[in-house]
């Protein structure tokens, strides 16, 4: 009983609308939510400002409800599409032939052929030229009658599985990118240098070479790496991705996300041991001394501090009062601080650095080797891209059949009469002002084949404006 | 080049002054004519009675075929417009909204016009029209810098898909204007049963009709920018404002297809949720000047 119910409720369509409407709520919530319109509200209405926070903090694409209105929306659109099957199914394969006398005289449009030949000739024409047009044609006697029902692109019924099934299958290939692929949004590695993948992937990678053009105004035209995939410390791959052009390595793929400065730097202990000698980005961390500058800070674990260097800051936009170091050009400004309880520093020490320079800091040695550019690639592995390939082919196609090869079906009754015989025919088309409008071409057609006028009635649809009798067409 | 862009743009001020009086010819026709009439009747007591009556009557067919030649030179200045622009920038101009919504009143023309050819409904220019110079008058209201043809950043450098995806983001966006003004001019007829307005069978059928074209459209731009997406930044959902907007815009005329083929909903109730996508399609369209996000070059 508790499974009927739940069964009904899914394939409910009243359900299933209400359920996209939900859907969409928490779209426009969420979509909103990236917008300025919220602030704008507060901003107007302040006692709307409470309210207004919470909707900003509420990440509505990641929370419970919205995770339950795909799931159930994703059941339903499985339960409805199974229910509706069979039904489908019948309505291909084995349509009901008879109709009655009422629902031909009471359809919106209806045509009578009326001939001087007995009854069943009239019906195999009527067939015939419903073939000639590509119908597919049924006839069975009933009560002393030949009743007919023909029907065209019958099988674009199907096309709503298609259709359907993408929608769970976008969801399903989400789901499978989530659980089995992986995702870096910020891989940095400075030029020269190598970086670590991880993931499981066993892999590194080294930036050989970043080149970038820029466009009159400063902002960057196009920019590329070059990078060297390595397994074991041997090179594997090597190959150069832009914006637009990923990095393919089996399914990983590497993407040209953002660049910036870096900074190659040396850095040994009182008794010459290097503890550091390679590059860091400059800019994901930024220093009070100046917030506008480039900056970057590292933990240099054995020796106890935490070393920052910030770079000049050369966009003239910035806010000049912020700058407390006024670096030059090719200079940098090296700084460490204590570092835990066993800090061999109490209090930082900083100083200016040129380029090719060393700086004692502490018991350190710091060498600004150079400058240098840095990378930011995304990369991932996404199993699920099959998946929404596969679904969009199925969704689009899907679409087109159905909107562009809807089920066209025309019953009718053939009459025996004193002088002959008479022919009534009506299509399938209740409020469908195209379908009625195919059935009158299709009827001038069938009338010209048989060589018999057509004869055509119209009832004008309940519920209906009165308009200007648009069954006939009007002129353009 | 500058020559060239130059052209385009007076190509434009031409194209908009066919689409407002084209929009005027529209109105009239679908608005009808106003015949005042005097009567003046003598009375056996020697004095005269005059009545004054008004009634609104069908406007001229010439003037609707006038609305419709003239819609015809707009849309081929615009063409000359977009063509010249296209050769000024060696790519279609789709890269900002001063080009979005030039491409856009193109093709809103184009698809107008179609639409009137296949269902003989010259009143629904009435609506189409006025929509069409409206974005006119948004185009001259930009800032004079975005007329300039600019090299593209690198996110928009992919020009196939970038033709495509935007190109069919202005097919659906023009087609479910269309949509739009058949759900209007339906509530209308409903309304008031003025005689010479298409019948609303005919204006249901004409809304539903455009949406079977701009809903695939519309599903089209959801899954190329996707492909784009992941070519361009990795991954083919970022829950982006401006894609969760156009999902958004893409879930309402589900609910309007659901309702009208599973529910058979049809007339007035079909009518108000074309509005409300309609609604939801402006949102998407002008939405950049209030969303942050991956699409906020695309701002202005």
């Amino acid at each position: 009983m508790v499974v009927d119910r739940v069964w009904r409720f899914f394939c409910s369509v009243r359900a299933a609308i209400a359920e996209i409407a939900i859907l969409a709520i928490l779209v426009l919530a969420g979509t909103l939510r990236g917008s300025s319109v919220p602030r704008a509200i507060a901003d107007t209405f302040p006692i709307t400002a409470p309210v207004v926070d919470r909707w900003y903090a509420w990440d509505v694409f990641r929370s419970l409800p919205f995770a339950g209105i795909l799931t159930i929306l994703a059941v339903a659109i499985a339960v409805c599409t199974i229910n509706r099957a069979p039904g489908i199914w019948q309505a291909i394969a084995h349509p009901s032939v008879t109709t009655t006398h009422g629902f031909l005289r009471n359809a919106e449009v209806s045509v009578l052929f009326t001939a001087p030949t007995p009854a069943d000739a009239l019906a195999r024409q009527l067939e015939s030229a419903l073939r000639r047009n590509r119908y597919r044609t049924m006839s069975q006697e009933h009560n002393g009658e030949i009743h007919l029902y023909a029907d065209r692109w019958r099988f674009s019924r199907l096309a709503t599985f298609p259709f359907h099934l993408a929608l769970i299958m976008i969801l399903a290939g989400g789901i499978v990118g989530a659980a089995w692929g992986f995702r870096d949004n910020e891989f940095y590695i400075p030029e020269g240098s190598v970086r670590e993948l991880g993931h499981g992937t066993g892999l590194d990678v080294r930036l050989d070479d970043f080149s970038e053009v820029y466009r009159e105004d400063g902002t960057a035209l196009a920019y590329r790496s070059d990078v060297t995939l390595m397994r074991d410390g041997k090179p594997i791959q090597s190959g150069s991705m832009t914006v637009n052009n990923p990095l393919t390595f089996g399914d990983i793929v590497f993407y040209q996300s953002g660049f910036g400065q870096a900074v190659a730097l040396r850095v040994e202990d009182s008794g010459g041991q290097v503890l550091f000698d390679d590059a860091l980005p400059l800019g994901p961390f930024q220093s009070r001394l100046n917030p506008d500058a480039p900056a970057a800070r590292m933990d240099l674990l054995p020796a106890g501090v935490a070393l920052s260097v910030i770079a000049p800051d050369d966009n003239p936009a910035n806010a000049p009062e912020l700058d407390t170091l006024q670096l030059r050009p090719g200079e940098m400004f090296f700084m460490i601080r204590p570092l835990g309880a066993d800090s061999p520093i109490a209090q930082p020490i900083g100083a200016n650095v040129s380029q090719g320079d060393s700086i004692q800091l502490g018991d350190l040695s710091l060498t600004f080797v150079r400058e240098r550019r840095f990378t930011v690639l995304q990369v991932a592995r996404n199993p699920g891209i099959p998946l929404f390939i596969a679904a969009s082919v199925l969704l689009v196609g899907g679409l087109a059949i159905t909107f562009y090869f809807p089920h066209r079906r025309v019953r009718g009754i053939v009459s025996a009469t004193q002088g002959g015989s008479v022919a009534r025919l009506a299509p399938i088309a209740r409020r469908d002002w195209s379908a009625k409008r195919v059935f009158e071409r299709l009827a001038d057609d069938v009338g010209c084949r048989i060589e018999i006028s057509p004869e055509l009635h119209v009832n004008e649809p309940l519920g209906s404006a009165t308009g200007s009798g648009q069954l006939s067409r009007p002129s353009p | 080049m500058e020559t060239l862009v130059r052209l385009s743009f007076y190509c434009f001020a031409a194209a908009t002054f066919a689409f407002v009086a084209s929009a005027a010819c529209y109105l009239a026709y679908a608005i009808g004519r106003v015949r005042l009439r005097q009567r003046a009747l003598a009375t056996n007591t020697g004095t005269i009675l005059v009545a004054h009556e008004a009634s609104l009557e069908p406007a001229a067919l010439g003037v609707g075929r006038f609305g419709t030649l003239l819609t015809w030179f707009g849309v081929g200045f615009q063409a000359a417009s977009i063509l010249l622009r296209t050769i000024a920038a060696g790519r279609l101009p789709l890269s900002n909204m001063y080009e979005f919504s030039t491409t856009f009143v193109f093709l809103a023309g184009v698809v107008y016009l179609l639409f009137e050819r296949w269902y003989g409904v010259r009143q629904l220019g009435a609506i189409v029209l006025p929509l069409i110079v409206t974005m006119c008058a948004y185009i001259w209201l930009l800032p004079a810098d975005l007329r300039e043809v600019n090299a593209l950043i690198p996110a928009l450098q992919n020009r196939p898909l970038m033709t495509v995806h935007v190109s069919m983001a202005i097919l659906a966006y023009a087609t479910f204007a269309v949509a739009f003004a058949a759900a209007v001019l339906f509530l209308i007829a409903n309304r008031w049963r003025v005689a010479w307005l298409p019948s609303a069978d005919l204006l249901d059928d004409l809304g539903f009709r455009a949406v079977t074209i701009g809903f695939p459209a519309m599903s089209l731009v959801l899954i190329l920018g996707s492909v784009w997406a992941y070519r361009a930044w990795g991954t083919y959902w970022q829950w982006d404002p401006k894609e969760t907007s156009a999902l958004f815009t893409w879930l309402i005329y589900g609910v309007y297809l659901h309702t009208r083929s599973l529910r058979g909903w049809r007339g007035n109730r079909s009518a108000v949720i074309l509005l409300v996508a309609f609604a939801a399609v402006v949102f998407t369209y002008f939405g950049n000047y209030v969303f942050g996000g991956l699409h906020a070059y695309g701002g202005v």
